[in-house]
């Protein structure tokens, strides 16, 4: 047993990187791990009186799956979790671990290259093979958020409250992209404890989608968040925020408000996909991904704006 | 450290930095958990963590104090599960296995608690079981497997195997080259050349060092091995190599073989070029960094000719001209390269991951200057080969150095970067083709260029393999090899034929389209071989085939396309089995190995049915290069090698027995030789112990693909795989490994890739994350037709096919997009970006 300010004293006095269930720092060669595991009180669901969830950081994806409340609550964060990594990962990566882990891009994890995110003046993916990257221009690197359930939270206006400073939003977790050397905005010894989530909203119809080569188990080339109301044929609130298409998870306010008012015809959800693809300022090789932005956004707007399917035994 | 492992209570003393994985398999030796990616993407370290399954190689050891680990050793070997992946041959190399059992098992157990004997769907299957990826492709019996065991269908009763050893595989029982721990034994591991080209000058470190550089000292790849140095753990071992210092000349780099630099300037440097095919290097001219034209042709300028004047004329006729590309494909075995050497004396012992005990013998014997009969090689178990491990490489040259230097065993084992990096892969292609129909639809003539790109080997040889299919029209053929600073090609699985039939069987299929005539009635036309005629016959009433429509213009459209393949039939003639009669038993020997393809299954079924004996009466003994002669297993000639051999060795015991029984003849032994052919073979006598046989083998298959146009992905559906190599020794695990070459085929049609960066060449698709291959939700439903005829002339009736069922599965997949689409795709894979530009969206 420890408690929060001993670990972040540990991170502090070593230069150690925090490790909670592990799946991405044990891939990487990385700062001498500080385990957060042993931390009493930061795993599981607490229930708030307005009907909000509190998810400790240290809950795991398998948790949140297996917790019927919440998934019936938050569709969207349920169809975000489910559609991560692997079972066996899912069963030990937590929400903390996923919300700041590194990203993958395949220069950084490559021991021969140096770039901007490793104390180097170069991205090698830029000139280089650059398949995979973001195409939305945030700042020196171009390597993808690799945080799925980010990209969730984002269209459900969370919270993270953090040990050691007061409670930012998602965004404010991320910031602009523009610092090459870190996936989130924490300081060393500042420790994401929890999750807060708003009162869930009652008939909300909410999508999750990624485009990927392989049927599973892959990383997204996009992905997006969708959740709608409607009243009627007319959608009354949107909140779309997308991956795997800039250095930060991104909310995408514009595509939102294009739906707002309208009924949800296939022009007026195409119309608002085209509109996220005006940020997009890709590569030679990345510039597939703006298509699939569109796509993807297409996707998803449409799964959540069919009437749902009727409920199965 | 205390935990309760399998049931026990245990304490343990563990390192901070240490896994899970690597506390049960080196500490508590529980080497059924197997570690094959390191990153926890493969799955095959799969343990229960407190009942849930976690991946053991990202596991803490610190992560389970206090808690219950579960292994499949743990699993106590009659769990329903187990049961039903021994009955439905859920399995091949069996590398994958124990993390696919352990999370089959939990999945079953959770499924029987919520759902009682309903089987659970294809889908549930693979969402469960999505973590875990199996390189022979056996998920068509995992599916079967797991389905059933939930089902409740195999709950009691006695196993039945299938495949002979499938139980030591199944309880994690089975050992592998990585399992291996000797008295004393150090683990070695692998400097690497971290330039692209470079001249190697002093090499500084204080202790004991095995070079492993070319006469040259030239490296010519990033990842090219340089030294090795070994200690007593891995990370000891790591921490002695990061030490070492090695003078670099950093040379010029090649990364186009239009470069000025030449990255084998000397006659002397060339013949030291790893090399990409298998058997004699057709002859071919070096220019630079080009090595070509090795040409093929028949009736060539004729061929060029007829192809210009339909150029400038067509006449009703129909000429196909198109470029086709291939990517580089790894063959990322899931267990890596490994060998374990040890000197006893003079004599040399390996435990050994290959795919030719013999053939290694031999070349360690001449290499390291011993008599044959000095060199014992041990591969009892091999974790896949696919063409990878047919040779000495780099992991056994460090490891008998190092094993001779420091006077103790030494064991190395590649990790995953590693295996991507070096462990081999199929030279990526450029074809240029054109095809040539005349105006009655005969094939009139073809040509085709072979642009191999095969980083720093030579002997690309794909359009080489054109010339024995579709008959005898003129054909141009040439190959050429372009040599780059980048990690060699070598075989993998039916070398250069998936590449040529990507190009030739989708133009085929063009010619159709444009003259209006169903694909299959085409090259039943074109293509003479009777064998190939069955098939086509069969394929063209499939109504998959026979009833496919329009695929619309909706978001999702369906596809069928067909392609042929075509192979030649090798054996190797020197093959012997021996048998002797043990304790009412007969044991077969034999120096072979089985990789996952069945060879000991079919040793015993011949043995068995030859002398009626019941399956626990016969056991096979293979895997020692000390036992009688054997074949590698190359070129799909191990079945039609050993399986007349150990039949000749069945009826040579059988005579020997006369009418005494087992018990009477205790130590009886007979050695049987694998017959010669009637009307002998093609090649007058074996080259490097290769025998060409008469005839060929034959593929035909038709797939149904699923395109969604909107994300750009490409989902096979359906395959129907026809294959005609003759009788079949044992259909179930023939099926497996054919359903196993429809896999292979679809990665390599929709995912595998190598990718590099482009000023280094330095491979980034380091990890099974980035270089992707199949998962079980990429399986389409299979079905393996085996026409059996036509081989009267081979003893047994039956040739090899785990090379033939693979190579046309690319070219399928390509005419069926083409009728999804109506856009044919040329360049592989086949990505979502190559999609969604090619349909135009």
């Amino acid at each position: 047993m420890t408690t929060l300010e001993a670990v972040a004293k540990a991170v502090r006095d070593t230069g150690g990187e925090l490790r909670a269930g592990g799946t991405d720092v044990m891939t990487r060669a990385t700062r001498p791990p500080v385990d957060l595991l042993s931390v009493p009180g930061l795993r599981g669901i607490v229930w708030r009186p307005d009907g909000s969830a509190r998810i400790g950081a240290l809950t795991t994806i398998a948790d949140l799956l297996a917790d019927d409340r919440l998934t019936a609550a938050y569709p969207a964060l349920a169809a975000t979790a489910a559609a991560i990594a692997t079972p066996q990962i899912r069963n030990v990566a937590t929400v903390g671990g996923n919300l700041l882990q590194r990203n993958r891009c395949w220069y950084l994890r490559n021991p021969a290259f140096t770039c901007h995110q490793t104390g180097g003046d170069t991205c090698p993916a830029r000139e280089g093979a650059h398949l995979y990257s973001a195409v939305i221009d945030q700042g020196p690197c171009i390597a993808p958020h690799p945080s799925s359930l980010a990209v969730a939270l984002l269209t459900y206006a969370a919270t993270a409250e953090v040990h050691g400073r007061s409670p930012l939003g998602i965004a404010e977790l991320y910031g602009d992209g523009g610092d090459p050397t870190c996936d989130h905005r924490l300081e060393s010894g500042e420790i994401l404890q929890a999750v807060l989530m708003p009162a869930p909203t009652p008939i909300e119809r909410a999508a999750y989608r990624r485009a990927t080569a392989r049927e599973m188990a892959e990383w997204p080339l996009v992905e997006a968040v969708a959740r709608l109301t409607l009243d009627g044929d007319t959608i009354t609130t949107a909140a779309i925020a997308v991956g795997g298409v800039a250095r930060t998870p991104l909310f995408l306010p514009e595509v939102a408000d294009a739906l707002l008012g309208k009924s949800a015809t296939e022009e007026t959800l195409a119309a608002a996909a085209d509109l996220a693809t005006a940020r997009c300022s890709p590569l030679p090789r990345s510039a597939y991904k703006v298509a699939l932005l569109r796509a993807t956004l297409i996707d998803v707007l449409t799964a959540c704006s069919a009437p749902p399917p009727p409920a199965t035994l | 450290m205390e935990f309760s492992l399998n049931g026990k209570p245990v304490d343990v003393g563990v390192e901070p930095a240490e896994t899970v994985a690597s506390v049960l398999r080196e500490r508590m030796g529980l080497t059924g958990t197997k570690v094959a990616c390191g990153t926890g993407v493969c799955g095959t370290c799969t343990v229960l963590v407190d009942g849930r399954t976690a991946a053991s190689c990202l596991l803490p050891a610190g992560a389970v104090a206090d808690r219950e680990i579960t292994t499949v050793e743990g699993l106590g070997g009659d769990h329903p599960v187990q049961r039903a992946f021994a009955e439905h041959d859920a399995l091949q190399c069996g590398y994958c296995t124990p993390g696919f059992v352990v999370e089959a098992a939990a999945f079953m157990d959770r499924w029987r608690a919520e759902h009682g004997t309903i089987k659970p769907s294809r889908e549930q299957i693979a969402e469960a079981l999505a973590g875990h990826l199996c390189r022979c492709g056996a998920y068509a019996g995992i599916y079967e497997a797991v389905a059933a065991a939930c089902a409740g269908e195999h709950d009691e009763g006695t196993v039945t195997p299938v495949r002979v050893e499938a139980l030591s595989k199944i309880t994690g029982a089975a050992r592998y080259t990585a399992d291996v721990t000797l008295e004393g034994q150090l683990e070695g591991v692998i400097v690497r050349s971290p330039h692209p080209h470079a001249k190697v000058g002093e090499i500084r470190h204080d202790g004991l060092l095995a070079e492993l550089l070319p006469p040259d000292r030239v490296v010519r790849y990033v990842g090219q091995p340089v030294a090795a140095v070994a200690a007593p753990t891995k990370a000891e071992a790591l921490a002695v190599a990061a030490r070492i210092e090695v003078d670099y000349t950093v040379l010029p780099t090649v990364l186009s073989s239009e470069a000025e630099t030449i990255v084998y300037p000397t006659e002397e440097s060339r013949k030291g070029a790893p090399r990409a095919n298998e058997g004699p290097l057709a002859s071919a001219k070096w220019n630079g960094n080009v090595r070509g034209p090795a040409a093929m042709s028949w009736r060539g300028r004729t061929a060029v000719k007829r192809i210009e004047k339909a150029r400038n004329d067509g006449g009703g006729q129909t000429l196909v001209e198109a470029t086709f590309t291939t990517a580089v494909q790894a063959h990322t075995c899931m267990e890596p390269h490994g060998c374990v050497a040890r000197w006893e004396g003079d004599d040399l012992h390996l435990h050994l991951s290959t795919q030719a005990v013999t053939r290694v013998a031999e070349q360690a014997a001449k290499r390291w200057k011993l008599r044959p009969e000095q060199v014992h090689v041990v591969a009892e178990h091999v974790g896949g080969g696919f063409g990878s491990k047919v040779n000495v490489t780099s992991d056994v040259v460090a490891a008998v150095e190092l094993s001779r230097l420091h006077g103790v065993p030494v064991r190395v084992v590649l990790s995953r970067p590693e295996e991507l990096v070096d462990g081999g892969t199929r030279p990526g292609v450029r074809i240029e083709l054109a095809l040539l129909a005349d105006a009655d639809g005969g094939l009139s003539a073809f040509t085709m260029d072979g642009h191999g790109d095969s980083g720093v080997s030579i002997g690309s040889n794909a359009a080489w393999h054109s010339r024995f299919f579709y008959g005898n029209a003129p054909r141009r053929i040439r190959d050429y090899d372009h040599i780059t600073n980048r990690a060699p090609g070598i075989p993998f699985r039916g070398p250069g034929l998936p590449p040529m039939l990507w190009a030739l069987e989708q133009a085929v299929d063009e010619v159709a389209l444009r003259r209006g005539e169903d694909p299959i009635a085409l090259r039943r036309r074109w293509d003479g071989n009777a064998k190939r005629h069955a098939l086509y016959d069969r394929a063209s009433t499939l109504p998959m085939w026979r009833d496919r429509t329009d695929p619309g213009d909706g978001r999702l459209r369906r596809g069928v396309g067909v392609a042929a393949a075509n192979y030649m039939y090798f054996l190797d003639p020197g093959t012997k089995v021996s048998l002797t009669v043990e304790q009412g038993a007969v044991v077969a020997r034999i120096a072979t190995q089985d990789i996952g393809t069945g060879s000991r299954s079919v040793i015993a079924e011949v043995v068995r049915s030859t002398l009626g004996l019941r399956s626990g009466q016969v056991r096979v003994e293979l895997g020692r290069s000390d036992h009688a002669y054997g074949p590698s297993a190359a070129s799909s000639c191990s079945t039609p090698s050993i399986a007349p051999a150990a039949q000749d060795a069945a009826r040579r015991l059988r005579k020997a027995l006369g009418a005494r029984s087992l018990d009477e003849a205790e130590g009886l032994q007979v050695v049987g030789r694998r017959p010669r052919d009637r009307r002998g073979y093609v090649t007058p006598f074996p080259l490097d112990h290769f025998a060409i046989g008469r005839g060929f083998s034959g593929a035909v298959v038709v797939t149904e693909v699923e395109v969604d146009t909107l994300l750009g992905r490409v989902r096979p559906t359906r395959v129907w795989s026809g294959v005609a190599a003759g009788h079949v020794y044992v259909p179930r695990l023939a099926r497996n490994q054919c359903e196993g070459g429809v896999i292979q085929g679809i990665g390599y049609a929709l995912f595998e890739q190598r990718h590099e960066d482009p000023a280094t060449g330095t491979v980034l698709t380091a990890n099974l994350e980035d270089y992707r291959i199949p998962g079980i939700a990429d399986t389409p439903e299979i079905d393996v037709y085996f026409h059996t005829e036509g081989w009267d002339h081979v003893p047994g009736r039956g040739v090899g096919l785990g090379e033939i069922c693979t190579m046309a599965v690319a070219a399928s997949i390509g005419n069926a997009v083409r009728h999804a689409t109506g856009w044919r795709p040329h360049d592989l894979p086949i990505r979502p970006d190559l999609l969604l530009e090619g349909i135009g969206t």
